[in-house]
């Protein structure tokens, strides 16, 4: 299974239940309503231990994390070392 | 005269600033006089769909530039404007609109279930516009798209003539206690509270608020309405989840004040750049707190971590209350930090026994209040009233004592009260200690059906990082609570159920407990 696919199962398994019905790659997690802010927290805590990349206090903006896209994206730039939108702190 | 209904706020501001920024969201800003014209067309198109002064208009709109049009714009049609959840369930807001009644609809995408359940509104509905749907025109008209609703003249200011007791807003409770009620407040109830806030946190012209808080709760509306009031700014964000975006966009647009629920600050404590920050909030002049008590230690690691120029007030209230009544001044808040503090101007609030006799300092009874920011009523309940309002006031249910300086604490809530064995417990005092071991995000306690002690103990509780042991948490209660305070079971989850306001929904919890 690829990245994306993980955190898409993720998503779906934490927060929609197991129904994946109408969430794309793009869908916005907060507009949508499919996460909220405690859910967040436990996405990047499951990034942090699943995929061993350190996400800074600053890093906790839509850009990196508000899709199964961005959040695929944000991972993959940490482990390629590429800087990622708000690490400049 | 003064100043006596909700919308001459808009109106006043607009009058006397109407080029200055009176919101911002997601990049547009939005003068006072384009945000009063937008309401004023919304409010020419509710007259000439026919609606009547005291007809309710329900807002299922996220926060946002049209949300605040669609409030001002509702009070200057004389109508009462009612906000509800946009992730209101189907059957929940199906309940909600059969009792309200409503003569019209506001909605967003968001809340597009409703569009395609038009069938099953109340016949009441005569019409619905629909802020950002596409969608074919069909006969007899019942949906409008937002900009056709703006091409409506503008209502001239000062039509029709209403009453200050005129019903001006139903807001729903959060329902932590049963079924969510309809909080009945007049133009009166809300213009005094917006007045006593505005003046104890000497709101000005030159305030910028930011608001991650959803209009559609008290709290969220008082935000809007002080700052309407005096002509400030109000920042709206909807991004809390994403901590840093609201922490950044609060440097850059120079906001003097935040607003927040406990579990606000305690995730801006756990994970936000709130700290690092510190030296980029110059302009923060002043955060708030209010919707439930927030832990000691929280509040303590906020004064440390908030710039120091920044002042922390903590405050008390109720949506019966129009939001606001009672705060603790930021200068004595070291000294008294588990305190409410003291009743807002023009608020009285009082410690009253099961008869209504008011108790001494120290001695614990219900907290009871009264002045003119105290609903009418709940919404089709009499009954439901008449146990909360009487002759002396308003009952909040909240349970607490007065100390020799006047300042208010609350000990717990009323209906929160768990007997367990032969005692009467509040959770509150075990949910202080369980977060003051400082690994915690979080905590509830519940009382599970027992069939020896009538209740068990059970506490829900996030830990912050790390995994604390639950008989580690356990051994620091039982060094800090007689035996039968201490909970028989501690569970460590991921996550409690919150409402969208982020105050803890206790049933949910009760249901997570199986």
């Amino acid at each position: 299974m690829n990245l994306k696919d993980e955190i898409r199962n993720f998503v779906v398994e934490n927060f929609l239940f197991g129904d994946a019905g109408g969430l794309t790659d793009d869908s916005s997690f907060i507009r949508e309503g499919i996460v909220d802010s405690t859910g967040i927290l436990q996405l990047v805590a499951y990034l942090q231990e699943r995929y061993q990349v350190a996400v800074a206090d600053e890093e906790l903006i839509p850009e990196n994390l508000d899709s199964v896209q961005r959040v695929a994206d944000f991972v993959e730039g940490k482990r390629s070392g590429a800087p990622c939108a708000g690490s400049e702190g | 005269m003064e100043l006596q209904m909700v919308h001459r706020f808009l109106e006043s501001s607009a009058a006397t600033r109407p080029d200055k920024v009176a919101l911002v969201h997601d990049g547009e800003r939005v003068t006072y006089r384009q945000l009063n014209r937008s309401a004023s067309r919304l409010a020419g198109f509710l007259v000439q769909r026919g609606v009547l002064p005291g007809d309710r208009i329900a807002i299922l709109l996220s926060n946002g530039v049209k949300y605040v049009a669609s409030y001002y714009g509702v009070l200057k049609a004389g109508a009462v404007a009612v906000p509800l959840n946009v992730e209101t369930g189907q059957a929940t807001l199906g309940r909600l609109l059969d009792e309200l009644q409503p003569a019209g609809i506001i909605l967003e995408q968001g809340a597009g279930h409703l569009l395609q359940q038009l069938h099953q509104a109340p016949p009441s509905v005569r019409f619905l516009v629909a802020v950002d749907a596409s969608f074919t025109r069909s006969e007899p008209r019942l949906v409008w798209g937002w900009e056709e609703a703006l091409m409506a003249e503008e209502l001239t200011e000062g039509t029709g003539r209403l009453s200050p007791e005129a019903l001006a807003s139903i807001i729903y409770t959060s329902g932590s206690t049963g079924k969510p009620k309809g909080v009945m407040l007049s133009h009166r109830n809300i213009v005094s509270n917006t007045r006593s806030i505005t003046q104890y946190l000497c709101l000005t012209e030159n305030d910028i608020q930011m608001v991650v808080l959803p209009f559609f709760y008290v709290m969220g509306k008082s935000l809007l309405n002080t700052h309407i009031s005096v002509g400030g700014t109000v920042v709206i964000n909807n991004n809390f989840a994403y901590t840093a975006s609201v922490i950044r966009q609060m440097a850059e647009e120079g906001v003097t004040g935040f607003s927040g629920v406990p579990s606000t600050y305690a995730y801006l404590l756990h994970r936000s750049p709130l700290a690092s920050f510190r030296d980029r909030l110059p302009s923060l002049r002043y955060c708030t707190q209010a919707g439930g008590h927030m832990p000691r230690e929280i509040k303590e690691r906020l004064l440390q971590v908030l710039p120091p120029h920044t002042k922390l007030f903590i405050m008390y209230g109720a949506t019966e209350a129009a939001a606001r009544l009672t705060y603790v001044e930021p200068e004595r808040l070291q000294e008294k930090l588990g305190s409410i503090g003291r009743a807002i101007p023009g608020v009285t609030v009082r410690v009253l026994d099961a008869q209504g006799e008011e108790l001494s300092d120290g001695e614990c009874g219900e907290l009871v209040a009264s002045g003119p920011n105290i609903m009418i009523g709940y919404w089709n309940d009499p009954e439901a009233t008449a146990r909360v309002l009487d002759g002396n006031g308003y009952h909040t249910g909240d349970l607490g004592y007065r100390d020799a300086d006047g300042y208010l604490y609350v000990t717990g809530r009323k209906d929160h009260l768990l007997k367990v064995g032969g005692h009467r417990i509040d959770p509150q005092e075990i949910e202080e200690v369980l977060m003051s071991s400082g690994s915690l995000l979080e905590v509830v306690v519940l009382g599970l059906d027992d069939p020896l002690l009538g209740k068990k103990l059970v506490a829900l509780a996030v830990p912050l990082g790390g995994n604390p042991s639950d008989r580690t948490l356990l051994s620091f209660c039982h060094a800090r609570l007689p035996r039968h305070k201490v909970p028989g079971e501690i569970r460590l989850v991921a996550a409690l159920p919150k409402y969208p306001s982020g105050k803890i929904d206790r049933s949910s919890c009760l249901s997570l407990c199986g």
